[in-house]
């Protein structure tokens, strides 16, 4: 009779696992059908909408809008064609889609994304530019809302792609989610290593002199912007002149030693040398984290990464979340998010953001100081430029295409707790034009605050 | 006694109901272009239903719960079958699904006994060695199949009922160990172990691997039996020891496996949508697109896929009927399985035997369903009784003859009259 139990059991063991398996099935069905409905040759796209309602993108497709009403955002909110892949409707195409594993595709669905852009603004921020190339991005530092996310060249995605041929580089992409020669903006980074090694008594005792150039220990030139040169400067000087030589030897001082800065800028989400280059992801885009080489205090190209030029690379989206972390005072970075919730088929609210931070990357005690530089560094040099707003801010020139090209950035935020904002501007070729970067600025706060 | 929850009379109506209530759906939301095509599908389930009802009167058996399950699960499936595409009676299947009802009686008069099968067990192995034969003279070498005028056969199909005599009737000789050098050996293991390397053998040389599970499960199920009989307590370590064979045996086997099953266990559907992902990710749409509720039998897609009728089926009846219409299909044929657990077999032969038709059923599903869904390797076999197939239906059909044989109760011998007994004794 134990005999024929066993058996018994035996059975019972196979369908038990049977049906777990199958319970398995039913469960990872339930929760990937709206994935499985993203490869399906029918789909029912609801909306995108910016934060006070504006339609960002139409699923539907019927809708009636003027020309190049999309094209603010024609980069960043994409479409469903399948030409642009980071974008934040081709990354969360399943909660556009009017679907429901119980009621199949609905049409007439109340599937959305409810985004944080303002529409208004970032349509501001494209006229600014005036055709010209760049960027620019700015987010509530305090929630880690991204309210404009502009990038030109771009396009309105309601005249589709028969013409593509003919698209500018760059036009399929949101330059702010990919690295790009940062300029004299990396020198913010270069001042929170140097604090965090030296501390702020110490760096504030350093100075060096600088006469328009610097040759540095292995015997290459460092040129400053100033041919002329800033003479003997601190810190506080340096940055707002943004001297080159200065930082070339900070860089080589003895009490600045270069694993230490590794290890700043590793924390601050450096890859350096052959590190592993890793992704920054919000909200299922992607954006490239910053890298450079630094190998030797005395070599020219160890210098020149540390002061922004090179093949340092970061992405404004980077720069602009670093500007969160002085900004907030603590040291720890904002996250960005696009989406501030999404409405499912029926119309109920799923997936609201919430506000994140970063680990500490650097000491509250480094972010305070930074904020200072950087507050009076606005208050010195940007006050009649962005009037009206008192922002810390520190520019940038980058060289690119071998030194045939500037281009030109700002990094910086808005020091009110009623308009928390962290932003990065970047115009490509600065030379070929007369827009800059701090008017691009000055209407981007206008628009927002 | 037997336990029979219901009545003859109530199991037919249950069954007659439920045929009724998908017909009506049928003709409700199918998709159909002329009427009669509903009337005839309705004309031959039902006339099925009836007919079989009438002939199971003159069977005089314990307990009928198993016929009526399998009259279920095979006439859902020639609904289900019938309106892939559009409805319309789908005659070759229908007709395979009497084919399996007449083998499931044949399974069921031949292993009622255990006495007499017992003594029948040479024709097991005779049966094997033919069908084997068949394979490596019939079939190509990239081929189970074996192509007669339009017909087509996998010998291989068949060796599954009789591996499972095989190793049900094999239990009784564990006791005959016979001394080989410092070994004690039964024969029998070594005969039986001999037929699963040669079956493995078969299926690699003609690269028809899908089915090499289902034998495995048959034979280990067959295997533990034997293993542990006749002591109650079952070895821990002769547990640990299968179990380590058989992971040795299935990672050389991956490791091994020639690139084309490679590029097939392997594949990312969804990066491979129109290559080696096309059936599983087509086929999961198909389910998303179904729901709990489906589209309505015959509105589906899926039917333009390769082996939608067969090694997708599940998602093609997900599409067309539901989610619930094809996990009920699932419980009913699980409900079939779960029988021996209500009414337990009399004999550890039958018990045996019980033991290696789930393995072969539940394998085989879950190879198929788990395959299809890309929850496992795909693989490419049939559900029993759902799937199209011949060779398949009439096989099912035979197990679960055996599996309802295992309802029976014990034959033993007669015993001799206590005179003629006596009488012996005293002339010896």
């Amino acid at each position: 009779m134990k005999s024929i139990k066993r058996g018994q059991r035996m059975i019972t063991l196979f369908i038990l696992a049977f049906i777990a398996g199958m319970i398995v099935l039913v469960v990872k069905i339930q929760k990937e059908s709206p994935f499985y409905m993203m490869h399906a040759d029918t789909q029912i796209l609801g909306n995108v909408y910016d934060r006070n309602g504006q339609v960002l993108f139409d699923g539907s497709g019927e809708g009636t809008y003027e020309k190049n009403y999309f094209i603010d955002v024609g980069n960043i909110i994409g479409d469903d064609k399948g030409q642009m892949t980071n974008t934040l409707v081709a990354a969360n195409s399943e909660k556009l889609n009017n679907y429901s594993f119980s009621e199949g595709l609905v049409r007439g669905g109340k599937a959305a994304i409810y985004s944080t852009l303002d529409h208004y603004a970032n349509r501001a921020v494209y006229d600014a530019y005036g055709g010209r190339k760049g960027c620019a991005i700015a987010y509530d530092y305090k929630t880690g809302e991204i309210l404009v996310c502009v990038s030109l060249p771009s396009l309105d995605v309601t005249h589709g792609y028969d013409d593509i041929d003919s698209f500018e580089t760059g036009t399929l992409i949101s330059k702010n989610l990919y690295g790009t020669v940062p300029g004299s903006t990396q020198k913010v980074s270069t001042l929170i290593a140097a604090l965090e090694i030296m501390g702020s008594d110490e760096l504030f005792a350093k100075s060096y002199e600088c006469t328009g150039e610097y040759i540095n220990k292995s015997g290459d030139n460092i040129k400053c912007h100033n041919s002329y040169g800033h003479g003997m400067q601190n810190i506080q000087e340096a940055v707002e002149n943004s001297c080159n030589p200065f930082f070339a030897q900070l860089v080589e001082d003895e009490d600045f030693p270069l694993d230490g800065i590794k290890n700043v800028y590793r924390k601050l989400g450096y890859a350096v040398n052959e590190d592993e280059k890793t992704k920054i992801e919000f909200d299922g885009l992607v954006s490239d984290k910053a890298s450079t080489t630094l190998e030797n205090s005395f070599d020219f190209d160890t210098q020149w990464g540390c002061i922004g030029q090179g093949d340092t690379l970061v992405s404004p989206l980077q720069l602009m979340m670093w500007q969160s972390a002085i900004a907030n005072g603590t040291g720890k970075m904002t996250m960005p998010y696009l989406i501030d919730y999404c409405t499912d088929v029926e119309g109920k609210i799923t997936d609201r953001a919430v506000t994140k931070h970063s680990k500490e990357l650097f000491a509250a005690s480094t972010a305070q100081t930074v904020r200072q530089i950087l507050l009076t560094n606005g208050a010195d040099n940007y006050s009649s430029s962005i009037s009206g707003y008192t922002v810390a801010v520190k520019s940038g020139t980058a060289q690119v295409k071998h030194g045939e090209e500037e281009n030109s950035l700002l990094a910086g935020f808005v020091d009110d707790p009623r308009n928390p904002i962290a932003f990065c501007i970047m115009i490509e070729d600065k030379n070929n034009g007369s827009i800059t970067t701090e008017q691009i600025a000055n209407v981007m706060l206008d628009a927002l605050c | 006694m037997y336990k029979n929850g219901l009545s003859y009379f109530s199991s037919a109506l249950f069954v007659l109901a439920a045929h009724a209530a998908m017909l009506l759906n049928v003709f409700a939301n199918g998709k159909y272009e002329n009427i009669n095509d509903v009337i005839i599908l309705s004309g031959a389930v039902l006339g099925l239903d009836i007919i079989y009802f009438i002939v199971m009167l003159f069977y005089k058996q314990m307990t009928y719960t198993i016929d009526f399950i399998l009259l279920l699960i095979l006439n859902m499936s020639v609904i289900f079958q019938s309106c892939f595409g559009g409805v319309h009676l789908s005659v070759k299947h229908f007709a395979m699904c009497i084919g399996a009802l007449v083998t499931c009686r044949f399974g069921y008069l031949l292993c009622r006994s255990h006495k007499w099968i017992q003594e029948q067990k040479k024709y097991v192995y005779i049966g094997i060695g033919i069908l084997i034969l068949c394979i490596l003279t019939l079939t190509g070498s990239r081929s189970m199949w074996i192509q007669i005028g339009s017909f087509s056969l996998q010998p291989s199909e068949f060796i599954k009922p009789l591996l499972v005599l095989a190793c049900a009737t094999s239990v009784m000789e564990q006791q005959n160990k016979h001394k080989v050098l410092c070994f004690n050996i039964v024969y029998e293991n070594v005969i039986l172990l001999g037929i699963i390397v040669l079956i493995c053998g078969l299926q690699w040389w003609c690269r028809d691997l899908g089915s090499l599970p289902t034998f495995v499960g048959i034979y280990v199920c067959g295997l533990f039996f034997r293993l542990c009989y006749p002591k109650a307590k079952l070895s821990k370590k002769a547990i640990a020891g299968c179990i380590a064979v058989l992971a040795i045996a299935a990672l050389a086997a991956l490791k091994f496996a020639p690139s084309y099953v490679q590029d097939r266990l392997f594949v990312d559907i969804w990066n491979d949508k129109s290559g080696n992902g096309y059936q599983q990710s087509q086929a999961l749409i198909a389910i998303a697109e179904g729901g709990w509720f489906g589209k309505g039998p015959g509105n589906g897609d899926l039917h333009n896929v390769f082996a939608y009728e067969t090694d997708i089926v599940f998602s093609t009846i997900c599409e067309e009927w539901g989610l619930l219409y094809a996990l009920m299909m699932i419980f009913a044929i699980l409900l079939m399985l779960s029988v021996p657990l209500i009414n337990p077999p009399r004999s550890y032969f039958h018990a045996t035997m019980a033991a290696g038709i789930c393995a072969a059923f539940t394998v085989q599903m879950a190879l198929n369903i788990f395959g299809s869904c890309n929850l496992i390797p795909f693989t490419g076999v049939t559900i029993p009784f759902i799937s199209q197939g011949g060779s398949s239906m009439v096989t099912c059909g035979f197990l679960v003859g055996m599996l309802s044989a295992t309802q029976s109760p014990v034959f033993k011998k007669p015993k001799k009259k206590k005179s003629s007994a006596k009488q012996g004794r005293a002339s010896a």
